[in-house]
């Protein structure tokens, strides 16, 4: 059997049901298209041939397992959970607020534009569909816990939400990666955020798959009228990452911000690619990565500013410390405008701690690794703090840290 | 107490430091004063050991003990405080935490205790109200958007705070007010024992009024030139440093 | 004045009556391409074998090749088939006889630029090689030259006179292969600069391809190999600041440099082709490929580009920083407007240990232009001390144009420091208001502030280039405001 009739008997197997059309239609489609390649500009620097074998072996005998239990993070929210793909309705509790639907019964309009997309439709087995209702101030963080867990051979699994956060709701979102078990596990997941007028999000991901986790994940914005976004990335984890996040912004006055933190240990690949379209002006949108660097990332942002969006403020910010002789890192910021009364601008720096402040520290008694223990640590925390949700901030201090820690150990052996 | 024989240092390739000699004995204070580019920032970065500074020749002696050899947070440990005459913006690093972190490890080398918080607090409390620093600045990041005249003021604060038995502020006086100035000059006096030397780098006399040196040194071209008690200061304001470089190229 | 746009006809006449017509028409080539036309063209210019060789071998690599694709850049497709590879000098009797017959907008260019009367029937190609000035003072420039041992010359010349230096160098930088127009340009070049800078030699004036004799017509496929060696210095200055009459639409150049141990290049250049009328018809295609290549340790090269004219700007001025300790500096401006699409940058390749490079790019967009930065910073995993700092600045003027900028960093060695900034916004409106507050009309205020957005390169050009550079930037923007 050819790997695309896999995939279709697969999509089969998961109906039928209220998705069986999309996925086989989306099945058609990921035969002709396959996965992307480094050939294509968006891919140049991330190879995704590993998520491809193991996707290949999940389908040679491809059936959706639940795993025994789930850990879920120490952080306060109502959590949701999707394990090996599959959204747990028996864990779905209810939010004052918030309605909760799965993707097989809600009427929702799916879009077909990215080959990864289409592989996402094609084996999901399900997905959610959550309502923020107009007006609502949701108590606590709603987290959706992203859990893939299996011992043995490949696992790939497939996350879908969609979010839809009515006229003046305000909610907090947590998006929470982790694994568990020895099998090599390639999870696929988008999630689409549509914030409508005068609402807010506050948006954290967080990324602690095990070391040998391949994933790529979507989140797409669409922000309303006087909408606010905040978001927060942190990647620790995972062989293989790559991440989009991309903000669309075609009413006026929206105000997003978001940032990111990226460790790559030797070993690891983690990239990194957002990208915000100002089609409407006045808008403004901030974004600033910062990596800390051993083993391989990328960066690209990008800011494409339409024509006619003139008021436009759009700022970019990377910085990246390379920590070893084998650490890389691929930056690219990009802008594009296409109208004239715009502050745009970006600013991306590579390299070591400034010695002047290691010097500076020295001579305060402070030890050289001491100095640079503690500039690295800033460094990163300098944008760890910026995470908006206050739920998540002890986790995010003691996991960043100990990350650090894990990362700059090695260099005592 | 600082005993400099013969030093020469270069940076970037270019050698700006010549075979200077300087004494300064315990309980002393110094200013030395010099035109711009002279070489005092680079006298007293080579002092506190900073690493693009290629010492070539000579010594540098503190008690005695050989300070060359030493990494800088040594010698700081040992006593040697240089106040920056541009003091270093490191944002994300918290003022009070390289505060204490500073203190901690400096008692660990004299072979004391941590200090308790609550008694860090207190004393950084107490010596900011005597610097008249507003104890906001104990939360920001070090030097993070501090004004200029701030920045000197939280040098004398960390200096304050360590105690050092050699005290070198280079142009610590400049871009401050009046109050500041008075303020600083109260700090430096307030350090003052027969146990600890201050060197004072300065282009102004002003500062020499508050804080009265012993000896003043003009450095220029990379060598003392001159030294003398604190009229010569005096006769600087006056007289410029024209003749006093004609005098050592004659 | 009459008198002597008289003599100048006079002279004109005395030409065509002399029968060069006939001559001419025997050494145009049909349009096309194909390995015959390639042996013709290496026939009728004496070359030894190993040239023919070269040129076949480069066009076997094109036809495996693609037109690239990823510029932000649209045009037709160019029809290869459709140009004459091989097209001796325009026929005296196709162009203006005198001034009088020249468009009289270009001469009023000629007018807002300052450019020296004799000069002005030269450059918009009126036929005259009777531009005295220019000869004698080329004669006691080769002169000069050749009293240091400086060999500056036209290409075929060079192929002649200095083959081993040619087969030695020709290519060493930009490969045939290197990428579509470059491999055309191999196949196919027409001539273009050739310069070789001894041992230890300062070259003791500008190198201009405007004092080169044999330089008038160089054709679209132009080739340029300058060679520094160890412990040398040249300063070349390519193009001039007055729109170039040309009928050809596409231009593929290449320049090569390479510079031993120790040795400097300095590269200027203006280029201000044709850029097409107000509605965006005509101009020229200018797809260059430029490369430097530090080779020895302690060698620095440097570009400076201040981009003016043509339809569409396709070109990467780059430097390999292959030695150690070698430098590599990019300062660029580029303007567009009207119809104009640019897209220019450059390559920092580190390669040796303490390599540091520079970019400051300056684009300033206005009426319905594009204008593209695009650059990559690499620093190879043995680059240990890399360096780079690059500002990239862009200017809006008008609301229907656009500004772009795609940096590609790729760093693999943990003791690089680079630096990329860049900013994108329009004239600011307290900097017009207050040259306005202070009597500058609109307009003025408008060139003071752009001439001193662009003044970071402006200072790294030769000081009298940069004075032009300063009026041609008027010259350009005008119609922009208002
Ligand atoms: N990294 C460097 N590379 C080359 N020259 C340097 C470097 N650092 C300092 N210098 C030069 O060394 C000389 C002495 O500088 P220094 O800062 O010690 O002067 P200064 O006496 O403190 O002057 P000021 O009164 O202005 O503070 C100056 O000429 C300076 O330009
Ligand atoms: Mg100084």
């Amino acid at each position: 059997m050819s790997n695309s009739d896999k995939l279709r008997s697969a999509a089969e197997q998961l109906g039928p049901d209220g998705l069986s059309d999309l996925r086989s239609r989306a099945a058609e489609n990921f035969g002709t298209t396959g996965f992307p390649t480094t050939r294509m500009e968006d891919w140049k620097y991330t190879d995704l041939s590993i998520a491809s074998d193991i996707s290949v072996a999940a389908l040679d005998d491809f059936r959706v397992d639940l795993p025994p239990s789930y850990e879920i993070p120490d952080i306060e929210a109502h959590w949701l959970i999707i394990s090996n793909g599959s959204p747990q309705v028996g864990g779905l509790s209810a939010i004052d607020g918030v309605d909760i639907a799965l993707l097989s019964e809600a009427d929702v309009d799916l879009q077909f534009d990215l080959p990864l997309a289409d592989l996402n439709l094609a084996l999901l087995s399900d997905g959610l569909k959550l309502t923020v209702n107009a007006g609502v101030n949701v108590d606590k963080p709603v987290g959706l816990l992203f859990f893939d867990d299996a011992d043995t051979d490949s696992l790939v699994s497939q996350g879908r939400v969609i979010i839809d956060v009515q006229k003046g709701a305000s909610v907090q979102v947590i998006e929470f990666h982790t694994t568990r078990g020895d099998a090599r596990k390639y999870a696929n997941v988008f999630v689409d955020l549509n914030i409508e007028d005068n609402a807010r999000v506050d948006y954290a991901r967080l990324q602690a798959r095990d070391l040998s986790a391949v994933q790529t994940a979507r989140l797409s914005v669409a922000a309303g009228r006087d909408a606010t976004l905040r978001h927060f990335a942190l990647d620790t984890g995972g062989k293989l990452v790559r991440n989009d996040l991309v903000i669309d912004i075609a009413k006026t006055g929206a105000d997003v911000e978001f940032n990111g933190l990226y460790l790559a240990d030797a070993g690891q690949h983690v990239d990194n690619h957002t990208r915000v379209d100002h089609r409407v002006g006045p808008a403004h949108s901030k974004q600033e990565y910062r990596g800390i660097i051993k083993g391989r990332a990328v960066w690209n942002g990008k800011a494409v500013v339409h024509e006619g969006a003139d008021g436009t403020d759009a700022q970019q910010a990377n910085h990246n410390l390379l920590m070893s002789e084998r650490a890389e890192i691929n930056a690219k910021p990009e802008l594009e405008i296409y109208a004239e009364d715009v502050k745009c601008s970006h600013g991306t720096t590579v390299g070591q701690l400034d010695e002047n402040a290691v010097f500076y520290l020295r001579t305060r008694c402070l030890d050289e690794e001491q100095a640079r223990r503690l500039m690295t640590h800033a460094f990163a925390m300098g944008v760890a703090h910026r995470c908006p949700i206050d739920a998540c901030t002890t986790w995010v201090d003691s996991h960043v840290e100990d990350a650090l820690n894990a990362l700059v150990a090695e260099d005592a052996k | 107490m600082l005993d400099i024989k013969n030093l020469s240092a270069s940076v970037g390739g270019a050698e700006i430091l010549h075979d200077l000699s300087l004494s300064v004995g315990t309980g002393e204070v110094h200013a030395i004063m010099g035109p711009n580019g002279s070489g005092k920032s680079t006298l007293a970065q080579v002092i506190a050991g900073r690493d693009d500074y290629e010492v070539t020749g000579g010594s540098v002696t503190l008690d005695g003990e050989d300070l060359l050899d030493l990494d800088p947070e040594e010698r700081a440990r040992e006593g040697v405080f240089l106040g920056f005459q541009y003091p270093v913006e490191i944002p994300g690093v918290n003022n009070a935490y390289l505060l204490k972190a500073a203190v901690n490890a400096q008692r660990a080398h004299r072979g004391l205790d941590e200090i308790d918080a609550f008694e860090f607090l207190k004393l950084a409390k107490e010596k900011m109200a005597l610097l008249g620093m507003d104890q906001k600045f104990l939360n920001r990041g070090v030097n993070e958007g501090f004004s200029g005249g701030e920045k000197k003021r939280n040098e004398i604060l960390q200096m304050a705070m360590l105690e050092p038995r050699l005290a070198i502020l280079d142009e610590t006086d400049s871009g401050l007010d009046i109050d500041a100035l008075k303020a600083v000059a109260h700090g430096v006096n307030a350090l003052r024992s027969p146990e600890r030397s201050i060197v004072l780098v300065t282009h102004y006399q002003r500062l020499l009024d508050y804080i009265q040196p012993d000896h003043v040194h003009v450095l220029s071209g990379g060598k003392i030139v001159r030294s003398g008690d604190k009229t010569l200061a005096t006769e600087l304001e006056e007289r410029g440093y024209d003749w006093l470089k004609e005098a050592a190229n004659g | 004045m009459a008198t002597e746009s008289e003599e100048l006809e006079s002279l004109v006449n005395r030409r065509y009556e002399h029968g060069f017509v006939t001559d001419i028409e025997m050494d145009t080539l049909p349009p096309g391409l194909n390995e015959d036309v390639i042996r013709a063209i290496s026939a009728r210019k004496n070359e030894p074998e190993f040239m023919l060789e070269w040129r076949l071998k480069a066009y076997r690599m094109w036809l495996q090749m693609r037109e690239p694709e990823w510029a932000h850049v649209h045009y037709p497709p160019i029809d290869f088939d459709a140009i004459s590879y091989f097209a001796a000098p325009k026929s005296d009797a196709d162009r203006p006889k005198s001034l009088d017959e020249v468009d009289p907008k270009l001469l009023e260019t000629y007018d807002k630029l300052g450019i020296p009367l004799h000069e002005r029937a030269r450059l918009a190609g009126v036929a005259v090689d009777a531009v005295f000035d220019s000869v004698s003072v080329a004669t006691t420039f080769k002169e000069k030259l050749s009293e240091a041992g400086v060999i500056f010359c036209s290409f075929s010349e060079a192929v002649e006179n200095h083959p081993e230096l040619v087969r030695k160098y020709l290519g060493s930088v930009v490969p045939q292969r290197d990428n579509y127009y470059a491999a055309l340009n191999s196949a196919v070049f027409s001539d273009g600069s050739f310069v070789y800078v001894p041992k230890g030699v300062r070259c003791p004036m500008e190198l201009s391809t405007y004092f080169r004799i044999n330089s008038a017509n160089t054709g679209q496929f132009e080739r340029t190999l300058i060679i520094a060696d160890e412990g040398s210095y040249v300063s070349y200055l390519e193009g001039c600041t007055a729109p170039m009459r040309d009928e050809n639409q596409l231009h593929a150049a290449v320049v090569e440099l390479v510079a031993l141990k120790d040795a400097e290049i300095k590269y200027s250049t203006v280029q201000n082709w044709y850029p097409g009328d107000e509605e965006g018809k005509g101009g020229i295609y200018n797809f260059v490929t430029k490369r430097g290549d530090c080779r020895g340790a302690n060698s620095k090269i440097s570009w400076t580009q201040v981009e003016t004219g043509s339809a569409i700007t396709w070109k990467y001025p780059s430097c390999i920083l292959r030695g150690d300790n070698s430098v590599g500096e990019f300062y660029s401006v580029a303007v567009a407007n009207n119809f104009q699409q640019a897209d220019t940058g450059t390559k920092m390749i580190h390669i040796g240990k303490n390599t540091s490079s520079t970019i400051v790019s300056k684009g300033i967009s206005a009426g319905k232009a594009q204008n593209a930065y695009r650059g990559l910073v690499k620093v190879m995993p043995q680059a240990d001390g890399a360096r780079n700092h690059t500002q990239c600045d862009s200017l809006l003027i008008g609301k229907e144009c656009g500004a772009h900028t795609f940096p590609y960093m790729e760093i693999k060695n943990q003791g690089a420091k680079v630096e990329h900034e860049a900013t994108t916004s329009k004239i600011s409106a307290d900097q017009l208001f207050y040259c306005r507050q202070r009597g500058l009309s609109e307009e003025d205020a408008v060139n003071m502030i752009v001439n001193g957005f662009c003044k970071e390169v402006f200072n790294e050009l030769p000081m009298e280039f940069a004075v032009e550079a300063q009026a041609l930037l008027n010259v350009s923007l005008e119609g922009a405001v208002g």
